[in-house]
């Protein structure tokens, strides 16, 4: 496919609104067969990047069906991506994206919203197929207190 | 049958060891004796060494006494901690949680403190204080420091406390072989502040009867007869400290899990050993990592959470992502397990407050101190009982027996 920057700020909103909706088919959808995802932080405290989350296609997979087996927080996410950066190499039909986000948290009982991380999205996107697809996604988070945590990944 | 009031707030009919009074959890003044009377006088674990490697390194830390320290690996390679104020007009001495500095300068007004604590400059002291304010006499309050236990930096805020080995007594030595086997190095560190009390998140690590709260723990232990589940023994020790034996854990009945073969030097394969240090430490050590729990109170309804999980000096790159893998899957803030533990002792924030008309609370299972015993939670609050000079079933003297006594 030839490489279109609206297409590609397209796929990266629609694994948020996928991930937001809770719709973790429409979110694999997204990925290709080869799919891997991390999710890390850096610790200035101690001066390490910390991976908290690394998956491959079938582990993340998993993850999401073992979601209702557990006691989870279940207040829903709005993720607000912005992506800042695409560098498309044509001739190997692969971007490397660059999004911003912040994650707010809505409070099921009354509604409050409120701010709950902010990161980058690190996106390899092929350009293979009829779509792109994400092919890895690496979470680069800011926020490191996420108080007691959250089941789903961001 | 549901209750009337009379009934819901009477005392259980139990000995007062195996029920607490809801307001040991959100009392504000029992919270600052708490403060005086346990914080300022036993051993905190602060930090762990591999944290400050090299000369000159140095690591901030919020003593849950109150103070703020600085804890620095000097020349001589030892290692430190002073209150992180300036002794000429109170400014906090080291801003950034971690770094690198020959002399801790202040900002202020530029005086220097070397790694022994000592202050090494005053700008133009002769010209300003001529004899009456010298160096000599301006240093920074150093307190009491030990390394152990696994290369772990333990303080303690009391000028006249014992030695750290007489506050631990034998609580670790079950750990040791494996604390001890290789030097351990720091892979995660990060904190979480949560409204709830200090002691109520201790306690998802003192008790096991809640392993109904995690369907990972579920399908990995308890639901199996042969993983010795059922059999783990809880070791109570002197000073409020408490182990739980080992047992198997089968990590391949949790589909999607990251645990590997991986292991940890002299821990059993499949092993998982936990210890639970008197006021707020844990060590838990299971798949291939070390997560240690440090907590600091800072008000009745309000803790930071200090979580750490650690491997190997000696760990190559891919080594640490696969034990960084392993621990992931029930710790980490996405993990499964500690989320949950969290959710929990949050839960218990919000429902037992100074207006929400609390019971009692009950520690009372009994079961051959096996690992549905509630014996770590009894164990525990014994010591704080004794601490405090009043009785965790009873903290404001109503009961009968109290009067009597
Ligand atoms: S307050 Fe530190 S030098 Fe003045
Ligand atoms: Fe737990």
């Amino acid at each position: 496919m030839n490489a279109n920057r609206e297409d590609i700020e397209e796929l990266i909103y629609d694994s948020c609104m996928a991930l937001d909706q809770s719709d973790y088919d429409a979110y694999m959808d997204l990925c290709s067969p080869d799919f891997s995802y991390k999710l890390s932080a850096y610790s200035p405290e101690v001066k390490q990047e910390m991976t908290w989350l690394d998956h491959n296609r079938d582990e993340i997979e998993h993850l999401f069906h073992t979601l209702p087996k557990h006691n989870s927080d279940r207040n829903p996410l709005t993720r607000n991506a912005v992506v800042y950066r695409v560098k498309v190499d044509e001739n190997h039909k692969r971007a490397d994206v660059v999004s911003s986000f912040q994650i707010f948290k809505t409070a099921l009982n009354g509604g409050h919203s409120e701010l709950f991380a902010v990161g980058k999205y690190f996106d390899t996107v092929s350009l293979e197929g009829g779509k792109p697809a994400l092919v890895n996604r690496h979470v680069k988070l800011d926020t490191r207190d996420l108080g007691w945590g959250y089941h789903v990944p961001f | 049958m549901s209750r009337n009031e009379s009934q819901w707030t009477q005392r259980p009919t139990l000995p007062m060891s195996h029920y607490a009074d809801p307001a040991i959890y959100y009392d504000e003044n029992i919270f600052a004796e708490e403060q005086e009377k346990i914080f300022s006088k036993v051993w905190q674990l602060a930090i762990h060494e591999s944290e400050i490697p090299q000369p000159y390194d140095y690591r901030t830390y919020q003593h849950p006494a109150g103070r703020e320290v600085v804890i620095v690996r000097g020349e001589d390679k030892r290692i430190r901690t002073f209150y992180n104020i300036c002794p000429h007009r109170g400014n906090l001495l080291v801003y950034e949680p971690s770094g690198n500095a020959k002399k801790l300068v202040c900002i202020f007004h530029q005086w220097a403190f070397n790694g022994k604590g000592e202050c090494v400059d005053i700008p133009r002291d002769k010209n300003g204080y001529q004899d009456r304010v010298c160096k000599n006499d301006v240093g920074l309050k150093e307190v009491r420091t030990e390394v152990g236990y696994g290369g772990f930096v333990w303080i303690n805020v009391d000028d006249n406390c014992d030695s750290l080995s007489s506050h631990i007594g034998g609580a670790l030595d079950y750990m040791l072989p494996e604390l001890e086997a290789e030097p351990l190095q720091t892979l995660w560190y990060y904190q979480a502040r949560l409204k709830t009390n200090f002691k109520l998140i201790h306690d998802t690590n003192s008790e096991f009867y809640h392993d109904y709260l995690h369907y990972h723990n579920r399908v990995t232990g308890m639901l199996d007869p042969k993983s010795g589940y059922f059999q783990r023994k809880y070791t109570a020790f002197p000073n409020g400290h408490a182990s739980v034996g080992s047992m198997e854990v089968k990590y391949d009945a949790y589909k999607g899990g990251g645990h590997s073969e991986l292991g940890w030097p002299e821990l059993p394969p499949q092993g998982w050993k936990l210890v639970d240090l008197f006021p707020c430490i844990t060590f838990n050590l299971r798949t291939s990592v070390l997560r240690i729990d440090s907590y600091i109170p800072l008000g009745p309804k309000d803790v930071l959470l200090e979580f750490r999980a650690l491997g190997l000096k000696s760990d190559t790159a891919e080594t640490r992502a696969q034990r960084e893998k392993d621990a992931a899957t029930i710790w980490s803030p996405f993990g499964r397990n500690l989320h949950e533990d969290l959710l929990a002792s949050s839960g218990q924030g919000v429902a037992m407050t100074a207006h929400s008309d609390p019971m009692y609370v009950l520690q009372a299972r009994e079961e051959d101190l096996t690992i549905h015993d509630e014996i770590g939670m009894r164990h525990y609050l014994q010591e704080w009982s004794k601490r405090m000079g009043r009785s965790s079933a009873d903290p404001y003297a109503k009961s009968a027996q109290a009067k009597m006594a």
